[in-house]
Formats: structure tokens, C-alpha cells, sequence
């Protein structure tokens, strides 16, 4: 009479995409995210309208678009973190005790597929903020650095600047508008906000409230971006005294995974500084991430599958 | 392919961990049953009594502490178990911004339905349940019966053989608990095996073959209804219009027998509930419609 085979695939990728919707659309009627969301819009809005008029001699075209595009950068970042943080808490918790895990568990629903679904419904929904605003910032910025072009050539030119010094400062601007490395720049937010949500997921698995899910998650967040300097510091002197014990190795080893390095992801920085971002540094970062990604997941799987709901 | 049981709990115990000084909290304690095919099978006992603990364990929601549950000869512990099953957990609650349809569609794609036939599955559900005018409307806006009865065309939408069913009618109206009862009547013509636990006694004694007791953990009883509630010495006679004459021939005959003897006569009741139901019905009727 059954239709079904007997048999469940221990992956799934149809049905881990059937409850990353769903989380994206649970996600979606949470008021954090509209709320960070039209906070980062206005946030960008607002130099939208403050059109850069002011050009005086003492600041050059190119740290005006700087100084609009680092406080812009910056609230994108903490808007991907911080959801990706407080959504990823949020969202197991929640069906926990709306009850509806029961009823999806008690579906031919192996647990890996519905951790995965979850971790990508997440993504998703930074995605799609970070595209948003994305879209936003470069007309924003293509706006500014067309205003700019036109003042300050017009300018240097009435002041009889020579061909390549008008040339040179034209580079200068555009190399602080819109350009591939920034985009590099947005998408490298997008990885570190997926590393911090196979994070939390992690920690949501075992932990007990949400509350603390949000401040270990915060800490490893922190941690990886300085301890890193501190544990290379250790290492160094420890090589350098001789008792580069294996001890000291090993404890080093392990830091480096319970808290990801976020060192390299600094390049966002450069990014936005109007440095070149090559296609090859982000790729590097990309494989960082899945490996990252991949070691969380299979814990988080693991802890997972003997829990108790 | 019937000899294999619907359901399958050895010696299961499922011990809680609770505060270290004391010790773990035995909440099934060594119960074992099988239920078999086309069954209906109630489980009755007071609150906190581990029925819900059971169903759990037997859907792998829940890891044993010793013991094994299957379900059509899967172990619950692996998720091939779960093709064949649908739980109605006790007092269900869904997404709250899905619509009923929404609800049973999402469910119906988690068992791997798709196009033509999750639309005919759906449709086909929501009249089973009755809540084809209310498909639209979100979950958050639905009363407690409804949520039951979603959660139950839930529970049915990969045509699984057995269902589990935890207190299906808590909290429900006597007439919305009568369509539940019927709807278990259903499943159980179309040799669907059927797993309840539930308060109201009647409701089990209506529609389940095999009842089991549980009691702190301990299953006490366990066996067919009518084995364990029928008085095996007594015969009862109900008669319509009789005078008192006949009954004092009768008492007579009785007394000239030996070894019989009349135990009581007296009008039969008909039950609270069904009075509520009659009732209620006839209201209804001169009301609307
Ligand atoms: N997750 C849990 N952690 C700790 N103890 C639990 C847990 N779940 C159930 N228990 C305990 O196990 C015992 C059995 O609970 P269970 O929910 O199975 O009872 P029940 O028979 O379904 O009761 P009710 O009729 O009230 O629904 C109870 O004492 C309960 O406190
Ligand atoms: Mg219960």
C-alpha cells in the first residue's frame, strides 16, 4: 500500500532545502532582523542624503569616500554577525518549543538534514540582508564618486593642474569607488557571519538557553579575531626558549579550532582602504570557511544525534 | 507480510538525569507490548506516568536507557523506523504564520511528496479533518480543536500504517472529540494500526481492541478490552416496554433456579456525554441551517 521506499537517504538535499525555507520564512517574522536591517539602511541612507559638499583642500577625494565607506562596511559586518549570532540561538530553541521538532523528527527526517537546513535557511536570510544593502551601498557610492569626479577635476583644472596630475587623482577617486575588490570585501562579511553560525549552531546543539548560546558565540567571535595574536606570541616564545614541547603544540592546535582565526579575514579592512582584494585571496578564504564550516557541522551533528528533545 | 508486529517495545527503561543529589528519575520502568497489525491500542494512567515518555522512545525522539522499540520490525533508533508512522504529539503546536494548507503541504515534503499528488494529499486531508473553510487562515488565529485536528491530518499525510496518537483529545470539545473518535474508526476500517494514549476513558473503551495500564512507569496490565473489563459470571438483559408483571415472572423464574440470582434491574443511563451530544446536536439544528 506504501508508496515510499523503505529506505531514508541519510542526506537528503530536497528535503534540507524544504526546511531551510521554512527557517528562512520563520526567520523572516522575527523583529531583529527588520529592525538591524532598516537600522543598516538608514544608517546608509543617511550619507545618502549628506551630499559631500564640503571639499576642502585639506582632505583629498579619496579619504571622503573612505570615511563614507568604513562606518557603511562596518554596520554591514555587525549586521551579519550579529544575526547570524542571535538567529542561529533563536532559531532550535524555537522549535523546541513550539514543539514542531517533535513533529519534524518524527518525519523520515534524519537530524543531519535538519541541521544543515537550518545552518543554510540562516544563511540565506544574511544573504539576502547583505544584498540588500549591498545594492544600496554601491549606488550610494557610485553616486558619491561621481559627484566627487566632477568637483574635484573641475576644480584641479581651473587651478591649471598639469594632464597627469588630473589623471593621477582621477585613479585616485576611483579606486575608492565601487570595484570588484569591495564587492570581495561584502561577500568575505558573508563567509565570517557563516563560520560564526556553524558557531552558535554548535553551541545552541548542547547548550540549554539561548541566552547563552548568544554569549559563547560572542566570545569565540572576539577571541578569534585577537587571541590568534596572543597564540602565535606564546608559540614563537615557546620555539624561541627551546621547550617547544608538543604540549604547547597541541594546546595550540586545539585553540585553533575551538576558536577560528578570523585574522584573514581582515582583508575586508584592505578592501575598503581601496587596496586590491585578488580573486585568489578570497578563494583561499572561501576553502577556510567550508573547512570551518565542515568541522562545526559534523560536531554539531554529532551532539545532535543523541540529544534529547 | 502481517507477522511482523506494528509495534515492538522490549523491556524499555528511559531513565531522566535529575538534580545530582538525587538520583535518576525512572520515568518507563521495563515496559514491554506489541501491538499488531490493524490494532487499535490504548494506553491509559495518570499524569506523569511515562505514557508520553513511551511514545517518544518508540519514535526515537528520545534515546532508551536500556530496551529497544520497533516500529513494522525497524529499530526507533534509525530513521527508516519513521517512513511508516505519523505522532500527533500532545498538545501540538505548529508554525504560527503557516496557513493549515501550508502546514500539511511542508509536512507532506518532508515525507518526500511532490506536485499532483501532495495537492491531492492535502485537499484530500483537509476534508478528512473538516478544516477545508479554514485552509487559508494562519495557525496563529486557530482554536486548540482545530490545531488538534491539523496536527492529526499531520500525523496522516505520507499514508503512514501506524499512528501515534498522544491524547488526541485533550482540550477538545465533546462533539470536535467525536469527530476524532470517528476519524480513528476510519483509520482502524482501513487496517491503519492505531497507537492512543488519552484520559477519557469511555473514548478508549469506544474505540481501542487493546488496552494497556501504565502506573509509574510499570506497565501493570496489558490485553484485549473485552478480556479485561467483562465480568465473566454476570449476563445482563435489557428489555424495552416491559410491565411490572413480566419483571416479577421473571424474578420469579430466577428464584425457582438454582444456583442463579438476580444481581439488580433498574433503567439504563445513557452517558453524560451523549447527552451533551443530543443536546448540543439538536440546538444546532434548530438554530442554523
Ligand atoms: N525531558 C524530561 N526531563 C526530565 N524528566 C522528564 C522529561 N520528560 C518526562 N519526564 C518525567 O518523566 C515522567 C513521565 O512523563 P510523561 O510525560 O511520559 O508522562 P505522561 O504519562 O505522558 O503524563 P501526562 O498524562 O501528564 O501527559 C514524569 O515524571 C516527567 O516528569
Ligand atoms: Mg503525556
Amino acid at each position: 500500500m506504501s508508496k515510499l521506499s523503505s529506505r531514508t537517504a541519510l542526506f537528503s538535499p530536497s528535503r534540507t532545502l524544504i526546511l531551510a525555507g521554512s527557517t528562512f520564512t520563520q526567520l523572516m517574522r522575527m523583529k531583529v532582523f527588520y529592525f538591524l536591517l532598516i537600522f543598516v539602511l538608514i544608517a546608509i541612507g543617511v550619507n545618502f542624503i549628506e551630499l559631500p559638499h564640503t571639499v576642502g583642500p585639506e582632505s583629498t577625494g579619496s579619504d571622503k569616500l573612505f570615511s563614507l565607506k568604513d562606518p557603511m562596511i562596518g554596520a554591514m559586518r555587525y549586521f551579519a554577525i550579529i544575526i547570524a549570532i542571535v538567529a542561529t540561538a533563536l532559531v532550535i530553541p524555537k522549535d523546541q518549543e513550539d514543539r514542531t521538532l517533535y513533529t519534524i523528527l518524527a518525519k523520515p527526517v534524519p537530524r543531519l538534514d535538519y541541521l544543515l537546513g537550518k545552518l543554510l535557511g540562516i544563511l540565506a536570510l544574511i544573504f539576502a540582508g547583505l544584498l540588500v544593502m549591498a545594492i544600496l551601498f554601491n549606488v550610494v557610492l557610485h553616486f558619491h564618486t561621481e559627484t566627487l569626479l566632477e568637483n574635484r577635476l573641475g576644480m584641479a583644472e581651473q587651478m591649471g593642474w598639469s594632464a597627469e596630475a588630473i589623471e593621477s587623482e582621477r585613479q585616485d577617486i576611483l579606486r575608492q569607488g565601487p570595484s570588484w575588490s569591495l564587492q570581495r570585501g561584502i561577500l568575505t562579511i558573508f563567509l565570517m557571519s557563516a563560520i560564526i553560525a556553524s558557531v552558535a549552531l554548535l553551541i545552541s546543539t548542547f547548550s540549554s538557553s539561548t541566552l547563552f548560546t548568544i554569549i559563547c558565540s560572542t566570545l569565540v567571535f572576539f577571541v578569534g579575531q585577537f587571541m590568534a595574536d596572543g597564540r602565535d606570541y606564546y608559540v614563537a616564545k615557546a620555539a624561541a626558549t627551546g621547550d617547544g614541547s608538543n604540549l604547547t603544540t597541541y594546546a595550540s592546535k586545539f585553540l585553533s579550532l575551538t576558536f577560528p582565526d578570523f585574522r584573514p579575514f581582515n582583508i575586508v579592512d584592505a578592501a575598503v582602504a581601496g587596496k586590491m582584494y585578488p580573486p585568489g585571496v578570497f578563494f583561499g578564504l572561501l576553502g577556510i570557511t567550508a573547512m570551518y564550516m565542515g568541522i562545526y557541522t559534523v560536531l554539531s551533528w554529532f551532539v545532535f544525534s543523541d540529544k534529547e528533545i | 507480510m502481517s507477522d511482523v508486529n506494528a509495534v515492538e517495545v522490549r523491556d524499555l527503561v528511559k531513565e531522566f538525569k535529575t538534580s545530582f543529589r538525587r538520583g535518576p528519575l525512572r520515568a518507563v520502568d521495563k515496559v514491554s507490548f506489541t501491538i499488531a497489525p490493524g490494532e487499535v491500542y490504548g494506553l491509559i494512567g495518570p499524569n506523569g506516568s511515562g505514557k508520553s515518555t513511551t511514545m517518544k522512545a518508540l519514535l526515537g525522539l528520545v534515546q532508551p536507557t536500556s530496551g529497544t522499540c520497533s516500529i513494522f520490525g525497524h529499530d526507533s533508533t534509525k530513521v527508516d523506523s519513521r517512513q511508516d508512522v505519523g505522532f500527533l504529539p500532545e498538545n501540538p503546536y505548529f508554525y504560527k504564520h503557516l496557513s493549515g494548507e501550508e502546514t500539511i503541504r511542508f509536512y507532506g515534503k518532508l515525507c518526500g511528496l511532490r506536485g499532483a499528488a501532495l495537492k491531492t494529499r492535502t485537499n484530500e486531508l483537509l476534508e478528512l479533518v473538516d478544516l477545508t473553510n479554514a485552509k487559508d487562515r494562519r495557525l496563529g488565529g486557530y482554536s486548540k480543536g482545530m490545531l488538534q485536528r491539523i496536527g492529526l491530518a499531520q500525523a496522516l499525510v505520507q499514508d503512514p500504517r501506524l499512528v501515534i496518537l498522544d491524547e488526541p483529545t485533550a482540550g477538545v470539545d465533546p462533539i470536535g472529540s467525536r469527530q476524532i473518535r470517528d476519524l480513528i474508526f476510519n483509520l482502524k476500517s482501513r487496517g491503519i494500526t492505531v497507537f492512543l494514549c488519552s484520559h477519557l476513558l469511555e473514548q478508549v473503551e469506544e474505540v481501542c481492541d487493546h488496552v494497556g495500564i501504565i502506573h509509574k512507569g510499570r506497565l501493570i496490565k496489558s490485553g484485549r478490552l473485552e478480556d479485561l473489563i467483562s465480568i465473566e459470571e454476570q449476563t445482563e438483559i435489557v428489555l424495552s416496554n416491559a410491565d411490572p408483571a413480566l419483571l416479577d415472572d421473571i424474578k420469579k423464574l430466577i428464584d425457582s433456579r438454582d444456583g442463579a440470582e438476580l444481581v439488580r434491574t433498574g433503567k439504563p443511563r445513557t452517558t453524560l456525554e451523549h447527552l451533551f451530544l443530543r443536546e448540543t446536536r439538536d440546538a444546532d439544528s434548530s438554530n442554523d441551517e
